[in-house]
């Protein structure tokens, strides 16, 4: 590398500028077509599901390009393109940083299942904002500064300079593309302007780096859940910060110089104080003291130093005594180097290694110290850290926070961004007066990871990907050159210095590579339509996780988990598209792409940001649809609809036979026993080979003898039944949320949401909107429920009210007209997501709408009612309902073994209830 | 100021100052501090005439100043000397001690318990290093004072009882400042030997340790000699006289092209990045000159220590701010630095301050811990 110069030059600063806050004077206009586009599915595909993450792509002009005997050759499509992007650009001296946004509209079918629901819940696109939010992603790229061809070229291939072909919607100003305008800051963007200008025909229109530096800040701490962290003793701790209370804080900027940002507010911020020893201090004197040829060399060799043989330290002083009077052990540094005085040795007589890391430590305390009494002198809470000279480093990272933490004497902390990188590109990103970014919330932000270059953020990976065909090759690579870099590493395990003042924290070490403690970046995908599941008791103290995965004996187990179960799912993933070579290929590249993740996940479990159980799972369903693998599961689910259909008049009359309090008991009975039914659980699957789907469910439900394991039933057949003469009023509208394809839904849940229609009850199953394991999804359920409805006019009536039965559409004017007063309507709406997990603050609009009027909540399954929302608490009534299916959960959660039960019933206004353990 | 002792090798001329309270039966007091790099000694020697001679009082400026008007009265006074000796050459410094009988006069309890049992008042780190030796070659014991307690017992004694003692220092001008008494305390003290500390002084024996840094005059030796073979400090600031620190440090201008970024009041001289140039420039230390290294590195120092003890200032509220220890020695430089650092980050309203004794605070201090020397009783009076 052909040295270091400056990410974000040190000195430059505004005085507070109101930023004036240019509203869109237009709405952009809405438009049909969209899609991600960036990597089109191999031609040729059929699928029965219109996922939504299936692009629709423009064919017209399609070639083959290259040598047209290659077995798969890339087809070149000039007519596809991301539809609308955006473009920002950060030059540093050593990266460039791009960030751009793709649209991606969310293109949920407009069948009619969506129209009538549109019309019972007056679900709008956009009922809070004048003009709408785009769908769409905003990618995070990096590039050496000394490749910028490749970035040129990266630009180039995705037309990102051109803004798709409707660059005048940004560009108002300028329509003709001729003109276009790329935002842009950092020392470069003068370098590189005429070579933009020359390869690319756009202008460069340079921005102020600090204003660039904030506005990326603040963007980032005010819509990212957990964008912030703290970094003590090598342990990351992500920090959620209320929004309402992020400002003031100080922003640290680390380049070649230091400077110190007090921020107020959007565009209100001041540069407080700096100091010229800083990242260039350290290079400098490095680079003249070891002859290093980069600065990652250099601080590659601190983590191998030892400071001790050229600090002076109190006890060097005290003859190895603390001078604890002042509060000082003997390892605290009296001075700096102070020990290169006294003894005669040359320059050659010191180790590099220890050279570096007393250089990283002088200079790391001293910012911390200056950082932390500027945030003292104006009173301020937080603050971040950020700037070329940090970079992820863990061992910069620990010194920094050490340092505040020695100063403040534990009253501030130290924290820093996982885009730190980007926060110049980002902001020169806000700068675009139209980017609509202003008013984003956090639940519309859902980030991904897709595997490959370039996407892997703070990480460079070999050039730009064009389509699903590079990645597979370059995951092929990748594995075969990577494998000691993804091969899982063992956690040492934290230590503690023990002692006051400034010890070398003990993250220094083996455990850290400066590349591994770099933190994943992935992409933001801005959905608008997501909204906070509104019947959440308390939105800001939710977390959907049961399980935390910062615990590392439960990562490794997890680990462990999906590791085993992975040739399992590309065999049936495989099988789901029919088998092919090309299916194979792309199978073995999500096997290599998933463990990369996973190994990934062992060597830093908070590469990713903050990691949840329903993270991790999503995050496997992600990777199956980053290649193409739609709905693995797709047969076995559809075997199982038809077979647990076949036997569900049967079992309709069975239940119908009974009385209302035995008829109660064996619906939930029914719920738990079919939930056994799960492909997730690998003790389910070996079940499968024992027996049919309904020998299995009658034999599992033999066995749900009361009481389970948490039985709340009682409490729930009162609110149902009541006691005595006293009949208590059916609920409003219930939402179920279902689980598993075949028995699950069909003779499990289907059966209790019949028994609530019967009872008055407006039923509505909430389903996933993209596939996971073999999760029912809202696509699939009408169809379901539409076969079922053919054997039992309850669910016929209350489908066709739902507007379920297509087929008896067209009547359904007329039929409402006539039939409305009596038919409680069965409906179907999408959760918005994709994982076999469920967090509620993320849940699409027709769920919201939904839950509107709904006063009872029944979650079903592992995935939503025991490994997220086990502990949430609704504004309604909650009955949460799975089958253990796993030993370790049982143990931990219910204290109990594999196949007990679990049915919690919280009551609306009863927020202390407590379940019965039996 | 009298022309230093000629018993050892120097590495100044000591001074002097007349005391006007010591009594006349006190005897010759001796204490020491005994630093990493040097060796401080204070010791008192009794003028048994009532009246200092008029020739003397005239040409010594130790005596220009009485405190709280006493000067009307006959005063006994005896006078207290300074000396300083490198800490490698401590045998030196011994034989000065034996030349003098300092030794003898040391204990003022040495009449009481005999001369076997004499005790020097002794602070800094080599006061436990170096006992064994004091013991053996002067049959003296060191009775260690805490460094700190010494510091402020000295510089509290040099801003009451001399004046004219602080000084700014501003383009290479002295400035002597007159600090009325009743209005010294509270101040921050900023000590810098290898290491930094700073002390906020609230009073006589009341301070506390308010903060630090590990970048002080170590740092600047120690750095200082693996980037030029200097052989010692005093080479290495005289190095830093004829040095440009434009060649290796970062400037503003470097990165704008030469002009001022005004709008927060940064000119192109100043500094971005120490030693930030050497990342971009393919030399290695060798095509550097070693003039020039020993003051990008001398102003880095400086400006830190003067940045960070301004932040200190400021949280405390801190109106005055003196800069003492060996770092200094009176180096204009070091003390034009350290005060444009001050003047820089407090926007001109702080102004850095040093002590013409400054060296001696350690010393000074474990002096007045003799318990009778009654400087006190007489500063009321």
């Amino acid at each position: 590398m052909a040295g270091l110069t400056e990410d974000h030059q040190p000195i430059e600063i505004d005085d507070i500028k109101e930023e004036t806050n240019n509203k869109f004077k237009k709405d952009i206009v809405d438009r049909e077509s969209g899609g991600e586009r960036e990597m089109a599915p191999p031609a040729g595909s059929s699928s029965i599901h219109r996922t939504s993450s299936r692009p629709l792509l423009d064919l017209s002009k399609a070639a083959i390009q290259g040598n047209f005997e290659e077995k798969d050759p890339t087809i070149l499509l000039p007519n596809q393109s991301d539809d609308l992007s955006h473009l920002a650009l950060d030059i540093g001296g050593s990266l460039i940083k791009l960030v751009y946004f793709s649209r991606h509209e969310d293109r949920s079918v407009n069948d009619r299942r969506k129209k009538s629901l549109k019309e019972k819940f007056g679900v709008s696109n956009s009922n809070r904002r004048s003009y709408p939010i785009l769908g769409g992603r905003l990618h995070f790229v990096k590039f050496e500064t000394a490749k910028i061809n490749e970035c040129l070229d990266f630009i180039s291939s995705k037309q990102l300079h051109r803004g798709g072909m409707d660059a005048s919607h940004w560009n108002s100003d300028d329509p003709n593309n001729d003109n276009a305008v790329i935002k842009a800051t950092g020392g470069g963007a003068y370098k590189f302007a005429d070579l933009f200008k020359e390869r690319l025909g756009v202008s460069i229109d340079k921005e102020d780096e600090m204003n660039c530096l904030v506005a990326g800040a603040n963007f980032l701490l005010k819509a990212i859940r957990h964008e912030a962290f703290t970094h003590k003793e090598g342990q990351k701790e992500f920090v959620q910060i209320d929004q309402n209370e992020l400002f003031p804080y100080l922003l640290v900027n680390i380049g070649s110089g230091v400077s110190m940002i007090k921020v107020d507010g959007d565009g209100k911020f001041q540069r407080v104080s700096g100091t010229n020893v800083g990242g260039g201090t350290y290079w400098g004197l490095g680079k003249l003291l070891t002859k290093c040829k980069s600065f990652d060399e250099l601080l590659e060799l601190s983590q191998r130093g030892d400071n001790r043989t050229i600090d002076m330290l109190v006890g060097d002083i005290y003859g190895g005594m603390d001078y604890s009077k002042i509060g000082l052990s003997a390892s605290t540094i009296a001075s700096s180097f102070g020990k290169a005085i006294s003894e005669n040795k040359d320059l050659q007589d010191y180790r590099p290694e220890d050279i570096s890391l007393s250089l990283l430590r002088m200079i790391s305390y001293n910012i911390g110290q200056i950082s932390y009494l500027n945030a003292l002198r104006f009173g301020l809470k937080r603050i971040f850290f950020g700037g070329f000279f940090i970079r992820g480093h863990a061992y910069t990272m620990d010194t920094i926070s050490f340092a505040v933490q020695f100063w403040s004497k534990g009253d501030a902390q130290a924290m820093f961004l996982r885009h730190e990188g980007f926060l110049g590109a980002l902001g020169a990103f806000m700068s675009y007066e139209k980017h609509g970014l202003d008013d984003l919330m956090v639940h519309q932000l859902v980030e991904r990871f897709p595997m490959g270059a370039p996407y892997i953020g703070g990480k460079i990976h070999g050039p730009p990907l064009g389509d699903l065909n590079e990645k597979i090759s370059w995951m092929e690579k990748f594995v075969q050159k990577g494998t000691e870099i993804t091969a899982p590493v063992p956690m040492a395990p934290p230590g503690t210095t023990g002692l006051g003042g400034f010890e070398v924290p003990s993250s220094r070490g083996n455990t850290l590579r400066s590349d591994a403690s770099n933190l994943n970046v992935g992409v933001l995908h801005l959905v608008p339509t997501l909204e906070v599941f509104p019947l959440l008791a308390d939105p800001k103290t939710y977390e959907p996780n049961t399980i935390d995965l910062s615990d590392h004996s439960e990562l490794e187990y997890w680990f462990t988990v999906l590791s085993e179960h992975l040739p399992d799912l590309v065999d049936k993933a495989v099988a789901s598209e029919g088998g092919t070579d090309d299916a194979k290929r792309r199978g073995d590249a999500f096997a290599r792409a998933f463990s990369a993740h996973l190994a990934r996940l062992m060597e830093d479990p908070a590469a990713y940001g903050k990691l949840g159980l329903a993270d991790l799972l999503e995050l496997r369903e992600e990777c199956l649809r980053e290649f193409y693998f739609a709905d693995a599961y797709r047969s076995i689910k559809q075997r199982e609809n038809e077979a647990s259909l076949a036997v569900l008049p049967d079992l309709l009359m069975e239940i119908d036979s009974m009385n209302e309090e035995t008829r109660l008991l064996t619906l939930i009975e029914g719920v738990l026993a079919a939930n056994i039914f799960d492909w997730g659980s690998r003790a389910c699957v070996d079940l499968y080979h024992k027996g049919t789907i309904i020998e299995i469910y009658r034999m599992s439900r033999k066995k749900m003898q009361r009481p389970w394991r948490v039985d709340d039933f009682d409490l729930f057949k009162e609110r149902m039944l009541g006691s005595g003469d006293k009949k208590p009023p059916p609920h409003k509208r219930a939402l179920l949320f279902v689980d598993n394809s075949g028995a699950d839904v069909i003779l499990g849940m289907l059966p209790l949401a019949r028994e609530l229609l019967r009872r008055g009850t407006e039923v509505v199953l909430v389903a996933n909107s993209l596939p996971a394991l073999n999760d029912v999804t809202a696509i699939e359920l009408p169809g379901i429920v539409a076969e079922a409805a053919k054997h039992c006019d309850i669910l016929r009536r209350a489908a066709e009210a739902g507007g379920l039965l297509v087929d008896a559409m067209i009547n359904i004017q007329d039929a409402s007209k006539e039939n409305s007063v009596s038919a409680v309507p069965l409906m179907v709406v999408e959760n918005g997501c994709g994982s076999p997990c469920i967090d509620l603050r993320q849940v699409s609009s027709e769920l919201a709408a939904a839950a509107k009027d709904a006063d009872l909540i029944i979650l079903e399954g592992m995935g939503r009612a025991l490994h997220t929302n086990f502990n949430a608490r609704f504004k309604c009534d909650a009955l949460k309902l799975a089958m253990v299916k796993n030993q370790r959960l049982a143990e931990k959660l219910i204290k109990g073994n594999i196949y007990e039960c679990v049915c919690r019933y919280e009551s609306a206004g009863d927020q202390n209830s407590s379940s019965s353990f039996c | 100021m009298e022309v230093g002792m000629q018993g050892g090798r120097l590495v100044e001329p000591d001074s002097k100052i007349v005391s006007p309270t010591l009594s006349a039966d006190e005897v010759s007091h001796l204490a020491v501090d005994i630093g990493g790099s040097l060796i401080k000694l204070v010791y008192s020697s009794i003028n048994h005439n009532s009246g200092i001679d008029d020739k003397e009082k005239k040409s010594s400026k130790e005596c220009s100043v009485v405190p709280n008007g006493s000067s009307n009265y006959p005063v006994i006074c005896g006078r207290l000397h300074f000396a300083k000796f490198e800490t490698s050459k401590i045998n030196d410094c011994v034989e000065f001690i034996l030349s003098k009988q300092l030794h003898r006069g040391g204990s003022w309890h040495h009449e009481t318990f005999g001369n076997d049992k004499k005790a020097i008042k002794a602070t800094g780190g080599g006061a436990y290093k170096f006992a064994d030796l004091f013991k053996e070659k002067l049959g003296v014991s060191l009775d260690k004072v805490d460094e700190m307690d010494c510091l402020v017992a000295g510089s509290n004694f040099l801003l009451k009882e001399v004046h004219p003692e602080a000084f700014t220092y501003i383009d290479g001008r002295e400035e002597y400042v007159q600090i009325d008494i009743n209005d010294l305390y509270p101040y921050l003290l900023v000590n810098i030997g290898s290491g930094v500390s700073m002390i906020k002084v609230d009073g006589d024996g009341k301070f506390e340790r308010v903060s630090g840094t590990s970048v002080g005059g170590g740092t600047f030796w120690g750095l200082g000699k693996l980037l030029t073979k200097c052989k010692s400090f005093d080479e290495l600031l005289e190095l830093s006289h004829k040095g440009n620190n434009r060649v290796i440090d970062m400037l503003v201008g470097d990165i704008y092209g030469g002009t001022d970024y005004t709008k927060i009041g940064l000119s192109s001289t100043n500094i971005a990045s120490s030693f930030g140039k050497a990342i971009s420039e393919n030399k290695e230390l060798e095509d550097y000159r070693p003039e020039d290294i020993s003051r990008s590195l001398l102003r880095m120092i400086s400006n830190n220590i003067g940045q960070i003890s301004y932040l200190n200032a400021l949280r405390f509220g801190l109106k005055r701010i003196f800069f003492g220890g060996f770092f200094i020695r009176g180096h204009a430089y070091t003390m034009d630095t350290i005060s444009v650092a001050v003047n820089f980050w407090s926007k001109g309203e702080a102004k850095a301050m040093f002590l013409r004794h400054e060296g001696f605070l350690g010393a000074l201090g474990a002096f007045r811990s003799y318990e009778s020397h009654s400087f006190d009783a007489n500063m009321t009076h």
